[in-house]
């Protein structure tokens, strides 16, 4: 039997990696290992936790110095066959061209989300403009990208996230009444809050509270994530009078988290800067509404406001209002709905869809 | 005729399309078909096909489209004429087809349905037409190898759309109008936009002679079916004594018009005094037409004077028996019709005003199909083109390869002579791009050079627009593999760039503008393959002779020693005095020969000068 092509993949994070660009990468590589489409090789630079190796796909030990990494890649390049080049981020796009060009090999790259929307280095721009295919993970990106790179559009494709299947509907009182919050009106974000960035929104729904609770909304605001910008964001809900309306519950377990994201009302993430969102997904997928802006790669998660609710930044707190004041929708029908467009299965055909451009 | 459009929701993520940006978009173009207009949905919702038509052959409501075939699997939707579809039908009958219409738009499905991608090797004519697989899930798209029709495309990595309009895309309210810097760019370069890019980013023109599919990864990319150069390069290696030459123009014409004709509807002509409208008309008469009702644009100013095209082209007509029309333009028409003109503009040109006006005569003498002699100067060595850039290759093309000679000599020449350097900015090319054919014809054809751009738009957009077009290159490019004479280099350069990006599309939206069909037949492929193997020996001149001799009755003698010296126009001294005071903004006036229709170009791309919204054209 013929071998399946051979996969080098340079990432930042995959396997023992944390945040959405690993998960993303882990989604990627299973999809394909799945069906043995490809053999695929990891090289990290990246993989702090001790636990979580698939058997089907091999990752190397991580480098996390930028030269050690490239060494590392051209050896591995040099000893092993290479068909097909995976790169997953932007700024390796380089090194990946490089190895792609000694080894006669496709290059993909993977392109997420603000590192991808400014023109990047004209190196890194070069090596965009070689791929033979680069994927992107929305449509926002996909025309970011498409804005500085002189490529055939037919070769970039969206190759959306997808939402993990533990996350489904169930019923979320037995953890509201852990957290203290049975009676209120319980809305959720989910991301981390970095202080260079500053774009997820915690912002603007701490200011939106008072006003909602002035309409009559028990409000909690339960924010899930780490990050350094927490201690700013708790001085503006003391400044805002709310600060016991806001709890800042930081990182959390899986199980955690899948049993938060049921006892919300709304999971409510006015951010600017979403390469997709899928923290909106996740919730969605557990059966609770999902509100954003209508900004960026938001507007995929939520489907054009065909699975959530997509607003303008002016209209924020009169959408929540109104949510809150709806009655909820069926949960299971949500999720479904959700699971439809970014499930694993679409996730996948997905996938497969873009590989057979190159195969 | 028609405007077609559709909706492909491909991406397993994205919503089904909107009816009403379907009907938007469809009806963007009613003046492409006034006479019908349908839409089809796939049960899944997630194709949707549009169509507005102009009846020509088969009037019937059996032939409206979308077309579904008989088992359901394909629906078509199709703009332009197959000439040859009475064989075809006849071979696919004899194969065991059953045709429910006497459609051209039928063949088409039954075609694909046997050959696939295939087909279209198997098509003579104008066309531009999408076929939705319904067992396949897929799209398939083609455009007839001259690119006579339209077929613009725009994918936002979940849907896909396409429709024969650019303006018609932008009604649909989905896609965004940043500008392509590469379509910005090329219109400056070339006083039109060049294919694949428009002058928006998010939509591409399928270009000319190509297919695609559009599946469920969205679409691939597009590939060449025809290759103008390819088929000049076979004629090149057998070419014919220039004895047999005349004769086989005679034929070879006489044999296109004859497919030309095929309507169900009158086929009238649009005429000057010129060779190639005068040789159709008389080979309209030699296949059969009796009666031809001809129509000539006239301008009031000229009424008269030795400039007046009127009375040959009276001569003409009677010669051939045909009805004269002649339609008087005057200044103060055009000004009126102006707005409406560049509303009509599909894209920024800087020429299609003759045709506009020709057409809304034609519409007013109740005519929906016309004969143009378009492309008998690009096949025939007509234009000027066809002695300077060969000449301009064996003068200057030794020096202009020596590199940065003609940046010295230019950037010298422009420190010290800079009056003569704003007067002839052209002159001063020679050196820099008479090195190829590609740089010479761009030196022959350009509106502005490339090295003039800065001072007419926003450097960082001309910069990145050369970048994104790489104009030298894609010039180039068409010319492979090599035509394999002087003449046949330029014939394709000139065919597949200013013919194609300019004089067919300006026939499109002037034309379709007044729901008039443009029929082209020195514009066709299968006339293009008759004489492959005669072009490389025609001579400067003999090209003209021979269209004249074709009628068995041949042109008069005066038309052809007139269409010498040519005829004058007023519509530039029309469009300097609207131009002229314009309040176009954007760096200053060049001085140069070519200046009106360079000013006129600014205003084009500025939204006309009779209008105050100008385009943004800025840095993205």
């Amino acid at each position: 039997m013929k071998p399946s092509p051979a996969m080098l993949a340079l990432v930042t994070d995959a396997y023992r990696g944390r945040g959405g660009i690993a998960q993303y990468n882990r989604d990627f590589f299973e999809a394909l290992s799945e069906e043995g489409l490809l053999s695929i090789t990891v090289l990290p630079r990246q993989a702090p936790d001790s636990s979580g190796m698939p058997e089907t796909i091999e990752q190397l030990q991580a480098r996390p110095g930028r030269i050690a990494y490239s060494v590392a890649a051209l050896r591995t390049a040099l000893f092993r066959t290479v068909d097909v080049v995976f790169c997953g981020h932007l700024f390796m796009a380089p090194l990946a061209a490089l190895i792609a060009r000694l080894k006669g090999a496709k290059l993909i790259i993977q392109a997420h989300g603000i590192e991808a929307w400014p023109r990047p280095s004209r190196i890194q721009r070069t090596a965009t403009e070689r791929a033979d295919l680069v994927l992107c993970v929305s449509r926002y990106t996909r025309a970011a990208v498409l804005s500085w790179a002189a490529i055939a559009p037919d070769r970039v494709l969206v190759v959306p996230n997808t939402v993990r299947e533990v996350f489904t509907p169930a019923d979320g009182s037995a953890q509201r009444a852990a957290l203290g919050v049975e009676g209120k009106r319980v809305l959720l974000t989910v991301g981390r809050m970095d202080s260079r960035e500053c774009y997820k929104g915690h912002d603007r729904v701490i200011a939106a509270i008072p006003h909602l609770v002035a309409k009559g909304h028990d409000i909690c605001y339960m924010v899930v994530g780490e990050g350094d910008d927490r201690a700013r964001l708790e001085a503006l809900a003391r400044d805002a009078g709310v600060s016991g309306r806001v709890r800042f519950l930081g990182a959390v377990g899986l199980q955690s988290l899948i049993e938060i994201y049921r006892a919300a009302d709304l999971f409510v993430m006015p951010s600017t800067g979403e390469g997709f969102g899928v923290t909106f997904l996740e919730a969605m997928a557990s059966g609770t509404p999902a509100l954003g802006l209508g900004v960026a790669g938001a507007r995929d998660a939520l489907a054009d406001g065909h699975l959530g609710t997509l607003v303008a930044e002016d209209d924020l707190q009169d959408a929540i209002a109104r949510l809150l004041a709806a009655p909820k929708p069926d949960s299971s029908t949500l999720a479904a709905a959700a699971r439809t467009r970014f499930g694993r299965e679409t996730f996948a055909a997905s996938v497969y869809a873009a590989l057979n451009r190159l195969m | 005729m028609c405007g077609i459009n559709g909706i492909v929701a491909y991406h397993s993520a994205s919503s089904e399309p909107e009816e009403v940006e379907l009907l938007a978009t469809r009806d963007a173009m009613r003046a492409r078909g006034p006479d019908g207009s349908g839409a089809w949905w796939s049960p899944d919702r997630h194709c949707a096909l549009g169509h507005r038509r102009l009846s020509i052959i088969d009037l019937s409501d059996r032939a409206s489209q979308p077309m579904t075939s008989e088992d359901g699997r394909f629906v078509v939707v199709f703009n332009g004429e197959i000439y040859n579809y009475p064989q075809l039908r006849t071979e696919l009958e004899t194969e065991g087809a059953r045709f429910r219409t006497t459609s051209d738009t039928e063949v088409l499905l039954h075609l694909y349905a046997r050959h696939g991608a295939e087909m279209v090797h198997r098509l003579r004519g104008m066309f531009a037409f999408a076929i939705w697989d319904q067992v396949q899930h897929c799209l398939f798209l083609a455009r007839d190898p001259y690119g006579i029709k339209p077929l613009y495309t725009a994918n936002d990595g979940w849907t896909f759309r396409f429709a024969s309009q650019v303006k018609a895309l932008l009604a649909g309210r989905h896609l965004s109008r940043d500008p392509e810097p590469a379509g910005v760019v090329g219109f400056h370069l070339f006083g039109s936009v060049p294919e694949p890019f428009t002058l928006y980013r998010d939509i591409r023109s399928l270009p000319a002679g190509h297919t695609q599919f559009v599946d469920a990864a969205g679409p691939r990319e597009p590939k060449p079916f025809s290759n103008l150069s390819e088929l000049l390069a076979k004629g090149a290696a057998n070419a014919v004594p220039v004895a047999e030459i005349p004769e086989r123009v005679r034929a070879a014409v006489l044999d296109s018009i004859r497919a030309h004709l095929l309507a169900d509807v009158e086929v009238g002509i649009f005429l000057s005094a010129g060779v190639d409208s005068g040789a159709l008309l008389g080979c309209m008469r030699d296949a059969g037409q009796r009666g031809v009702r001809a129509i000539t644009l006239a301008f009031e100013e000229f009424r008269g004077t030795s400039e007046d095209e009127a009375p040959l082209a009276a001569r003409v007509c009677d010669h051939y028996g045909a009805r004269h029309i002649v339609r008087r333009l005057s200044q103060q028409e055009f000004v009126e019709d102006l707005p409406a003109i560049l509303d009509a503009m599909d894209q920024p040109s800087i020429d299609g005003v003759n045709t506009w006006f020709v057409s809304k005569a034609a519409k007013e003498a109740g005519l929906k199909v016309v004969i143009s002699g378009l492309g008998g100067d690009e096949l025939l060595g007509g234009y000027p083109s066809f002695a300077d850039v060969p000449r301009w290759r064996r003068r200057f093309g030794a020096l202009a390869v020596v590199p940065g000679l003609g940046l010295f000599a230019r950037t010298l020449i422009g420190r010290v002579a800079p009056a003569f350097s704003h007067a002839r900015p052209k002159a001063l090319g020679l050196l820099e791009h008479s090195g190829t054919w590609a740089g010479a014809y761009l030196l022959r054809r350009g509106l502005f050079l490339p090295n003039e751009l800065p001072e007419v738009m926003d450097p960082e957009i001309a910069r990145e627009g050369m970048r994104r077009l790489r104009p030298l290159r894609c010039l180039g490019a068409s010319l492979k593999p090599d035509p394999g004479s002087d003449l046949a280099r330029v014939c394709v350069l000139e065919s597949v760039h200013y013919m194609r990006n300019q004089l067919l599309r300006d026939a499109d939206w002037a034309g379709m503008a007044h729901s008039l069909e443009i029929r082209v037949p020195l514009v066709d492929f299968t006339l293009l393959g008759a004489l492959a193997s005669s072009i490389p020996a025609i001579t400067k001149g003999a090209g003209k002779a021979a269209l004249a001799a074709a009628p068995i009755t041949p042109l008069p003698n005066e038309v052809l020693t007139r269409a010498k010296s040519g005829f004058a126009v007023p519509t530039g001294a029309w469009i300097n005095s609207v131009v002229g005071d314009a309040p176009w903004s954007i760096g200053h006036k060049p001085e140069s020969k070519g200046n009106v229709s360079r000013r006129w170009s600014q205003a084009v791309l500025n939204g006309g000068p009779l209008t105050k919204r100008p385009l943004e054209v800025h840095a993205s």
